[in-house]
């Protein structure tokens, strides 16, 4: 497309519409989506995007499940119960490496919060 | 996770109880040749397991102060089981301790022990990491 | 303690299997001897071992169950064999001189090698005791270690 002046520029950017391309796609509801409300979007809860506040109390949950589950592994080796040594030792593991690890993320999430907190607005 | 929780609780009970273990291994095997002895064993796994009550599956109220504790968190009255080992083979002396069966018995437990002090090992680095890590 | 008491116990079965192998070699050693200090052929010896609870203090000994089950062993004592065998040879010195019989120990050699040989496993298997109670006590010492 020729750019004569500011003016016809001003026009195409007036015809490409980016919603009206979206519109334009194919418009069989299971296969449109809709870039505003985010309709349509295949991911693995329907409804929308979780908050990050959300993946973290799933992500902290899921550690601590594993702690239990490694506590529970400890103590039937220690009644007797199980004489799985590997596996026990394998869960213990899990849920160190995942304690640690989520303790990094913890620092690192403070730590960008102190760095926006230092930006001055 | 605190200092007293119930995983360490019972991690410790255990290590006390194979110790114990380990001192009734050595008498039958010094008494291997003693006339008339009978080899023991010890055994405190039900016991620790029924105080656990790792499934939640056996809990009875104590409605009265005399019934007894089952069930969830009783490790103060824990008491070993010792009593004649029933497959010791009996010589002529009277004696029935088996000194490989005693032997591998000691293998076994000496596993269980070093595993038991890693576990705990482990507990107590994991809870001081916590503590430690700042910044 | 119970790992202190039980190297006691494991001490006092090396002790016992010792004084067995005593017994034993001194039997073997002395298998021609004819004529001892009090008269007569050498008499076989053998060692009876008899077991004690191995908790000596009154307060451990209120312990409980483990208590009177744990026990240390004793060559508790020596008994001396009266038999003797008789052997006919007048060649020997201390034949008798009517009948040419001598009496010679009671001793036979596989049976003194048999039971050295079982003494000797014993004290290894109490050593073994040993290491391995030696081991769990340096285990022990590795909680909190390097945290």
């Amino acid at each position: 497309m020729a750019i004569k002046d500011i003016g016809s520029f001003q026009q195409t950017l007036g015809n490409a519409d980016a919603k009206g391309w979206s519109r334009s796609v194919d418009n069989n509801s299971s296969d449109s989506f809709n870039i505003e409300t985010g309709k349509g979007f295949d991911i693995e809860e329907s409804g929308g995007a979780k908050s990050f506040g959300e993946m973290l109390s799933e992500s902290i949950g899921k550690v601590n499940a594993m702690q239990t589950e490694a506590n529970v592994a400890m103590e039937k080796l220690a009644s007797g119960e199980s004489q799985n040594l590997h596996e026990t030792l394998l869960a213990v593991e899990k849920a160190d490496i995942a304690f640690r690890t989520m303790n990094q993320v913890r620092t690192k999430v403070i730590d960008a919060y102190r760095e926006i907190m230092k930006m001055q607005i | 996770m605190d200092v007293n929780d119930k995983t360490l609780h019972a991690l410790t009970t255990a290590l006390n109880f194979r110790e114990m273990r380990q001192e009734l291994i050595s008498s039958n095997v010094a008494n291997a040749n003693t006339p008339g002895f009978k080899a023991k064993k010890l055994d405190f796994e039900e016991a620790l397991a029924r105080a656990l009550d790792v499934d939640g599956q056996m809990k009875m109220n104590a409605t009265d102060g005399r019934h007894y504790n089952v069930g969830g968190g009783s490790f103060n009255n824990l008491e070993p089981e010792i009593y004649d080992n029933p497959n010791g083979v009996v010589s002529e002396n009277g004696n029935t301790v088996d000194v490989e069966a005693e032997m591998a018995q000691m293998a076994e437990n000496k596993l269980m022990y070093d595993a038991l002090v890693q576990l705990i090992n482990k507990k107590m680095g994991i809870m001081k990491y916590a503590i430690n890590s700042e910044k | 303690m119970d790992l202190l008491s039980s190297l006691r116990i494991s001490s006092s079965g090396l002790a016992a299997q010792r004084k067995r192998m005593e017994a034993h070699s001194s039997n073997i050693a002395n298998a021609q001897t004819t004529k001892t200090a009090e008269g007569g052929p050498y008499r076989r010896k053998e060692v009876v071992f008899g077991s004690e609870p191995a908790r000596d203090t009154f307060s451990e000994i209120l312990e409980g169950e483990l208590a009177e089950n744990a026990q240390t062993v004793h060559a508790t004592e020596v008994v001396h064999s009266d038999k003797v065998q008789m052997k006919h040879d007048p060649t020997h010195p201390d034949a008798d001189p009517v009948t040419g019989y001598v009496a010679m120990p009671d001793v036979n050699p596989m049976v003194e090698m048999a039971n050295m040989i079982e003494a000797q496993r014993a004290y290894e298997s109490n050593i073994t005791a040993i290491n391995t109670t030696k081991q769990m006590a340096m285990k022990t010492l590795e909680i909190g270690r390097g945290n």
